[in-house]
């Protein structure tokens, strides 16, 4: 039942449980300088002309920044999210964003034979969903677009205050 | 450190302690309840799927506060400290505690649950014994929480339902989704018995609380009418309103403290907030911290008279931990094969499935042969939209991502609705399920954590294995698609109970009859902690009806009855 195991990728994860502001600096820098492979890699896989929204329209990297920003996130999923788009950068020679669509889905297609890579687009995946099928408060589900798309809407009464804060 | 004397202190809000507040503070009573989490009102409540489903707030990060998991791995006991499986034993850290959350399906257990090893007798492996009190002794509390949880329901006679002293429950059951009509229908096509679920919601208003809304989102989240009878609805906000009742929330319990050798003098208090600790006295100590949680306040309270911990003269303590056996399957009921009733019928959001087998409760099976079985509940699969959507978008290990992704979410959503039962058994007591305090992991506030073991008995495999069956047949005849269960070895960490068994011989349990220790004369335990067997049903109702007892009992000991 270990997880750890699979999110490390013969890099040492950090050991405080929460990002101080020091910390948030730091970590939005490192953000800043996969941010463009995240957002191919969600465009990708939530494209544009889908029949659910796509992660172009609905800001969906923002989404992912805040949550994995934010200190109750898992620290080391944190972590392991920019070292699998580094990972990515350094497979695809940093021409990921640049790739045509067909090189894109071979170049995702080979990462994710890898477990390594498998885990990392799976929680691209989960990241992905999480902002477009959650409350229209956090941001990537612009006037229900993800929910009226499912026919499925979320409960009674909708929260009125982020859990990440304002 | 400043001091407080009270006559009764009370650690833990939930089901048990929310419970003894109650009767305790409207008996007189000067009552303590301290809670270590804060308090969320009816109206802060939300439906908010990422904050309440998918992220811990509300319950502790585990990198802070943890349990260490020990399973056996190639023949060898191995530790793993949940911050790194991910895999949380906490339940919901707020006032009221993780009846907040819970879906409301409520049972009571058989009179034979009372007395399995004369009616079954021994099994290899399993601590099986008879519990020291019989159900006639607890029923009148079970039916005293009816009243006071608010349980609704419709009783319908059957072998295997417990005898009651009412006619019938104080409320009808909630309103129905339309599916209950094929569900009926093909049960009785199988010779089965499908009941209605008593569920700890309120279909009607009361002069406090309102009916429920329907509103989809039940289970796993705090309800917005006061509908669900949480401890925090029925039970904290009645004693808060008697003057008596002082609610500590943001109070971590670390260690209680003795001064003569069998009394409990003081609680070691943390404020989880501002880190600052004092001490809050009083004549009367209960725990209620949650049966895995309540055995490590106790062992980690360990002094010199109690080198053991608190209680621990019988080495009972935090042994034969239980949780729940049994499994779940599902299956999806299609647009385009849909019997009996009409697809926009069962599409309606909101009303429950309300029904529950107890047909296989016992069973003597011409091949199978006879043994103690268990219980089964139908519902619809969780309504999150998040994790409906998130699974199962995988063809020959590989992710299904772009417009093909759209399409199959959008069938998903639009053309079925899965169907879903959860099968409840004994999980047997056994030497290999129990919790200690590990030698070396320690939470924030510098405590020994849990340390569980959690090994189940082959025969819970079995019995899970023979209703799944059963239910599967059940969904085929429903003309579900899709069919599959699982059946687990794995513990439930959402229903934990024993490690602090009942029983009327000190020398092999830790609490008397009436869940005081047997070795200090003013400590008890009172939520699922006394169980020395689980029952085959949701442990929840009688963790309620047994803390009223005890309750009951408490009063007339300390002398206001």
């Amino acid at each position: 039942m270990k997880r750890r195991g699979f999110l490390k990728l013969g890099v040492l994860m950090g050991s405080a449980p929460y990002l101080n502001a020091k910390a948030v600096t730091a970590f939005q820098k490192e953000f800043e300088a996969v941010s463009p492979v995240i957002e191919a890699v969600l465009e990708h896989i939530f494209p544009i002309g889908s029949q659910i929204p796509s992660a172009k329209e609905t800001g969906l990297v923002h989404f992912v920044y805040e949550t994995i920003t934010h200190p109750s996130y898992d620290k080391d999923i944190r972590s392991f999210v920019i070292e699998g788009a580094k990972e990515l950068d350094k497979r695809t020679q940093s021409r990921f964003v640049q790739m045509k669509h067909s090189q894109k889905e071979y170049a995702l297609r080979e990462y994710e034979m890898t477990g390594y890579g498998d885990n990392w687009l799976g929680r691209m995946m989960t990241l992905g969903m999480e902002g477009l099928f959650s409350d229209p408060i956090y941001g990537a589900n612009p006037k229900e677009a993800g929910w009226k798309a499912l026919g499925a809407y979320g409960g009674q009464p909708r929260p009125k205050t982020r859990y990440l804060g304002s | 450190m400043n001091a407080k004397h009270y006559d009764v202190v009370i650690i833990g809000s939930g089901a048990s302690g929310g419970s003894v507040a109650y009767m305790l503070s409207k008996a007189g009573f000067k009552v303590a309840l301290l809670e270590k989490g804060r308090l969320i009102r009816r109206d802060e409540f939300s439906k908010d799927e990422l904050a309440y489903c998918r992220r811990d707030l509300v319950t502790p990060n585990l990198f802070e506060e943890y349990h260490v998991i020990e399973e056996k791995v190639d023949g060898k006991w191995v530790g793993t400290p949940t911050y790194e499986s991910g895999w949380s034993f906490w339940n919901g850290n707020i006032v009221g505690g993780s009846s907040n959350f819970m879906s409301g399906m409520f049972h009571r257990l058989h009179p034979d649950d009372f007395r399995l090893k004369s009616r079954y007798g021994e099994i290899k492996g399993a601590n099986v014994v008879d519990w020291p009190i019989s159900y006639e002794e607890l029923e009148p509390y079970y039916t005293l929480a009816e009243k006071l949880v608010g349980i609704s329901g419709h009783y319908i006679p059957h072998p295997y339902e417990p005898p009651r002293s009412t006619p019938d429950f104080p409320q009808p059951p909630t309103r129905e989704n339309a599916v209950v009509k094929l569900l009926d229908k093909s049960c009785q096509k199988l010779g089965v018995t499908p009941l209605v679920t008593p569920r700890a919601v309120l279909s009607q208003d009361t002069p406090d609380r309102h009916a429920c809304y329907y509103s989809n989102f039940c289970g796993s989240y705090g309800c917005s009418s006061g509908a669900k009878g949480s401890a925090r609805e029925a039970f904290v906000k009645p004693a808060l309103a008697t003057g008596n009742l002082t609610l500590m929330t943001n109070s971590h319990v670390k260690r209680l403290h003795t001064r003569q050798k069998d009394r409990v003098a003081y609680a070691e208090v943390v404020d989880t907030v501002t880190g600052e600790e004092r001490k809050v006295y009083g004549d009367t100590f209960v725990v209620a911290a949650q049966a895995h949680e309540s055995a490590r306040l106790l062992l980690n309270s360990a002094n010199k008279d109690h080198p053991d911990g608190l209680g621990n003269s019988s080495g009972e303590l935090g042994k034969n931990l239980l949780f729940s056996g049994g499994g779940s399957g599902q299956g999806i009921l299609s647009k385009k094969r849909l019997k009996e009733i009409r697809f926009e019928e069962l599409m309606q959001t909101g009303l429950f499935v309300n029904r529950s087998i107890l047909d296989w409760y016992f069973v003597d099976d011409w091949w199978d042969g006879k043994f103690k079985g268990g219980s089964v509940e139908w519902m619809f699969e969780h309504q999150n939209i998040i994790s409906r959507a998130r699974k199962d978008n995988v063809r020959e290990g590989r992710y299904i991502w772009g417009k093909e992704l759209g399409e199959r979410l959008v069938k998903r959503f639009s053309e079925g609705k899965s169907i879903r039962f959860e099968i409840f058994n004994d999980w047997l007591p056994n030497d290999n399920c129990f919790v200690s305090v590990d030698p070396k992991h320690k939470d924030k506030y510098g405590m020994p954590v849990g340390r569980l073991r959690v090994e189940g008995h082959p025969q819970d495999l079995k019995v899970g294995r023979y209703i799944a069956k059963k239910c599967e047949a059940i969904l085929e005849e429903m003309g579900a698609e899709e069919i599959y269960s699982s059946v687990s070895a794995a513990p439930s960490q959402n229903l934990v109970a024993g490690g602090c068994r009942f029983g009327d011989d000190p020398k092999r349990s830790v609490l008397d009859r009436y869940c005081r220790a047997h070795d200090l004369a003013n400590l008890y335990v009172v939520d699922a902690s006394f169980m020395p067997t689980g029952g085959s049903v949701a442990y929840s109702w009688t963790i309620y009806a047994n803390a009223l007892r005890v309750a009951d009992h408490l009063i007339k000991r300390l002398g206001k009855g």
